[in-house]
């Protein structure tokens, strides 16, 4: 008997019940290690920080018009492609941004993800947030103090509007209902990047439980890597009394 | 004995969570948007399997033509063509017969008995992608562009007579497009609420479809209201998905058809 109990939390575990990932500390947050090649070719890997890209483009820009994939490594990114104005050389070209040149090389292939502290709190300090406080995008980008590009090469005649905001029961009754905004999550993304792939479109028609939120998919897709992390409760589900991580 | 058996659900039941979906597949890049692996029985045979690229015909054809005229089925792998076919002059051997002339050229003769024809790796090719990428961007950097699926803007190149379509083939269209005028646009409303409404143009469809290609198979109604759909069908490659998602331009692009207001 002992043993079927001890087996029931291993399956717990493996699961990913109880399991909470320690996410980076917030300057490293979000950084990216891009692999693909890089040290099969005797080059350091590539490391990519979203929180410098996401001041100057919304997440649409990249991971939909340019079809950089929402996985990591999955993305057929080469150093011939970049040159030739595809994926970072879309920007990269010495015109937009610093160009993919050899005295350049050294600026991404640093290979090493704790990086871009300085600038990350010379940035806090610019928007005057204090040390402890962290930075919410989304507040930024409300007040105008960020302008995120929302399109890049094509611009629609109209932005597809559509506001509603869902109140997501939660697995367990002692927690209360997360809210999600389609109104927050428009300003940064387009409907294909949740939909049909990671959130189908029938009516109360995707079921996923925390562990899986906790195991990156559905929310955890974005919200374990890149948006705010998982430790703050409270953004999610506001009627929660404190984070408790 | 019940104790036993309820250890053994539990982990089936876990096991069964973890294979939902809830992550992102990858996006298919320009050049391969709209090919198809045809491989029925090439590989049986010893042959490569066929790739066919729908830019490269769709430049040149209506879907109407090679659909509806000729008899291509819309879903990869359903028609089972038979190098004996292609011979015979059916399906691709309606143009790719050594006689069929286009801009002044001859188009090459497809399937022959003999095996070593230097014609079979024209189609049964694997391993040419990269002349095939190299083609892709030379012709796609003289048309219109567009952010998804080929990145062309099939709809604008027709319209400005960049490409110009050809409708009919000797043997396979027996009679002119019947001459009426096509329906008025009309508006789908979107089922959730807040949504912006679609606006459906027959003019922009019947030009590569004509009405054979839609009605009555894939819409069973001419009259509107008759054929009900949600987006989750459509989204599984059924009514407006059976091309928007993999030759005309894709399901992603959602400002495409939710639009109310600006249509001519």
């Amino acid at each position: 008997m002992r043993f079927f109990v001890f087996l029931f939390f291993v399956i717990l575990f493996s699961e990913g019940f109880i399991n909470l990932p320690e996410p980076l500390p917030e300057e490293f947050y979000g950084n990216t290690l891009i692999d693909r090649v890089s040290t099969s070719n005797n080059v350091k890997a590539v490391v990519f920080p979203h929180w410098i890209h996401r001041i100057k483009f919304t997440c649409r820009v990249c991971h939909f018009e340019m079809e950089f994939s929402m996985e990591k490594n999955t993305t057929e990114i080469s150093c011939a492609k970049n040159k030739e104005g595809e994926f970072c050389g879309t920007c990269h070209n010495g015109k937009t941004s610093f160009a993919i040149t050899e005295e350049n090389c050294a600026r991404c292939h640093t290979g090493d993800i704790y990086l871009f502290k300085d600038k990350y709190l010379a940035f806090k300090n610019s928007i005057k947030l204090k040390e402890k406080e962290k930075i919410n995008w989304d507040l930024l980008m409300e007040k105008k103090i960020i302008q995120p590009k929302t399109y890049l090469n094509i611009n629609p005649s109209k932005d597809m509007e559509f506001d509603k905001t869902l109140e997501l029961e939660a697995e367990f009754h002692i927690i209360p209902p997360a809210i999600f905004s389609h109104k927050t999550h428009r300003k940064w993304l387009d409907c294909n990047n949740c939909h049909p792939d990671i959130f189908n479109i029938k009516r109360k028609g995707t079921h996923f439980l925390m562990s899986e939120i906790l195991n990156k998919k559905y929310c955890g897709y974005c919200h374990t890597t890149v948006a705010f992390p998982m430790n703050e409760c409270k953004r999610c589900h506001p009627k929660i009394k404190k984070n408790y991580f | 004995m019940n104790k036993k058996l309820f250890f053994v659900l539990v982990p089936l039941f876990f096991l069964l969570l973890s294979f939902q979906a809830g992550v992102k597949k990858k996006k298919v890049s320009p050049e391969d948007y709209g090919k198809s692996i045809i491989n029925n029985f090439s590989q049986k045979a010893g042959m490569m399997p066929v790739l066919f690229n729908h830019w490269s015909h769709r430049a040149k054809f209506t879907c109407r033509l090679c659909h509806v005229d000729i008899g291509f089925a819309m879903k990869n792998n359903e028609t089972g063509i038979k190098a004996q076919d292609n011979m015979e002059g059916k399906y691709c051997g309606a143009c790719h017969n050594g006689k069929y002339e286009f801009n002044g050229k001859r188009v090459f003769e497809a399937c022959s008995k003999d095996k070593n024809s230097p014609n079979c790796i024209n189609c049964h090719i694997s391993t040419n992608a990269v002349k095939n990428s190299e083609n892709f961007k030379k012709f796609a950097s003289e048309m219109p562009k567009d952010a998804f699926g080929n990145e062309i803007d099939w709809e604008k190149a027709e319209e400005q007579g960049i490409i110009k379509l050809i409708d009919k083939i000797e043997g396979f269209t027996l009679h002119e497009r019947p001459k009426f005028k096509a329906p008025q646009n009309f508006d789908l409303n979107a089922k959730v609420e807040g949504l912006p409404e679609i606006i459906f143009s027959h003019k922009k469809h019947t030009n590569w479809m004509g009405c054979e290609g839609c009605h009555p198979e894939i819409f069973i109604g001419v009259k509107k209201g008759l054929t009900t759909y949600s987006m989750a069908d459509i989204f599984q490659g059924k009514y407006c998905g059976a091309c928007h998602n993999s030759v005309a331009f894709p399901l992603v692009n959602c400002q495409k058809c939710h639009i109310k207001e600006d249509i001519k």
